[in-house]
C-alpha cells in the first residue's frame, strides 16, 4: 500500500467512525494528515497539527464490519485534482503530496478551519505541502541511528512503558507526542514501541528541576 | 473464483480522470476485502477509439462487483461474467 492508498484508507476508516455514508473532503484531509503524521502529529511545513483536537485517535486501526461508504462527487473531484497535480509535476502516481496539495484552494470545511485557526493561505500551503518531501515515516525511522542498535534491546508498548513508570497511558502518549520519549514504528505497522532503556529519559532529577525552577 | 468484465463509456475523460478512478476502484476492493467481502481489480483497458473502458475484476459475485464500482463511483454501463483463455491454456 502506497502513501496515497494509505491516505485514502484512513479517510474511509475516518468516514465509516463518524457514520457517514460517503467520504467527504474533511475525511480525505484527516486521512492524508494522519498518514504523513507522527505519532499524532502531522507537521506541515511551520504547523504542527495535533490529530487528536480534530477527533482522530491515530493509535485505532479499522476494527470490525461498519457501514460501506461510498466517495462524494466531491472527494471524487479533488481525486482528479490531485491526479493532475501529480502530472504536471511530473510523477506517474498520486502520492499523498498531490492529495494535500490539491485542498490549497479549498476554502470551507476543514480546510477552511484549519486556514483560519494557523492563518494558512493557499500559496502557504502549497509551499508547506512542496517541502513536504514526502517519506513514509517507517523509511525515515529505519534508518534512524537508535535501530542500529535495537535488536538486543527490549522493547515496550506504550501502555507496557506506561506501567513501567507508574503513569497513566495518556501521559506516555503526551511525552511522545512531545518528543520526550523516543518511540519507533514496527515497519508497515501503526504498532509503536519504545525501548526499555530510553525509559529514564523521561526521569528528572528532583534537584536539577528545583535550580530550575529558581 | 469468477471474473468479469465492467464496461464503460466515458466520453471526454482525461488520462489523470482514469488514474483518479484507478486509485478509489484499487481503495474500495480493498476495503470491501478487508470487511470480508473479496474484491479484485485485476487490470483495466481503454479504448481511445470508442472512450469506453473494459475493467476486469475477480470477486465472488456481480453484486460484489457492482458494488466495489458504485463505492468508487464510477459509472459503468454493463457488468458481465467472463471465462479466462490464455494461450497457455489451449
Amino acid at each position: 500500500m502506497n502513501d496515497s492508498e494509505l491516505a485514502i484508507s484512513f479517510a474511509i476508516f475516518a468516514a465509516k467512525q463518524r457514520d457517514a455514508s460517503e467520504v467527504e473532503p474533511e475525511h480525505l484531509l484527516l486521512g492524508c494528515l494522519r498518514a504523513i503524521s507522527r505519532f499524532g502529529i502531522a507537521t506541515l511545513g511551520p504547523w504542527d497539527l495535533d490529530l487528536e483536537s480534530h477527533g482522530i485517535d491515530w493509535t485505532r486501526q479499522p476494527d470490525g464490519p461498519r457501514p460501506k461508504v461510498a466517495f462524494s462527487q466531491t472527494v471524487v473531484e479533488l481525486l482528479d485534482r490531485a491526479a493532475q497535480i501529480a502530472k504536471s509535476a511530473g510523477e506517474s502516481k498520486v502520492g499523498v503530496n498531490h492529495l494535500l496539495a490539491a485542498f490549497a484552494n479549498v476554502d470551507d470545511g476543514l480546510m477552511g478551519e484549519l486556514k483560519r485557526k494557523h492563518g494558512m493561505a493557499s500559496a502557504s500551503w502549497r509551499a508547506a505541502v512542496a517541502q513536504l518531501g514526502f517519506t513514509p515515516p517507517v523509511v525515515a525511522q529505519a534508518n534512524h541511528p537508535a535501530i542500529e542498535t535495537k535488536r538486543a534491546r527490549d522493547y515496550l508498548t506504550p501502555e507496557d512503558a506506561a506501567e513501567e513508570l507508574g503513569v497513566h497511558v495518556q501521559t506516555m502518549r503526551a511525552y511522545i507526542r512531545s518528543g520526550r520519549m523516543p518511540a519507533f514504528r514496527l515497519a508497515g505497522e501503526r504498532a509503536i514501541r519504545i525501548l526499555r532503556t530510553d525509559l529514564e529519559k523521561v526521569l528528572e532529577p528532583l534537584n536539577e528541576v528545583k535550580n530550575g525552577d529558581k | 473464483m469468477p471474473f468479469f468484465v465492467v464496461k464503460r463509456d466515458l466520453p471526454g475523460v482525461t488520462p489523470e480522470a482514469l488514474q483518479s478512478a484507478g486509485l478509489r476502484a484499487k481503495s474500495c476492493c480493498s476495503e470491501m476485502t478487508t470487511e470480508g467481502k473479496p474484491v479484485r481489480w485485476v487490470r483495466s483497458f481503454f479504448l481511445p477509439e470508442t472512450a469506453q473502458t473494459h475493467c476486469y475484476f475477480e470477486a465472488p459475485s456481480r453484486a460484489a462487483v457492482e458494488e466495489a464500482n458504485q463505492r468508487a463511483r464510477i459509472p459503468f454501463t454493463q457488468i458481465v461474467e467472463v471465462v479466462e483463455m490464455t494461450p497457455e491454456m489451449v
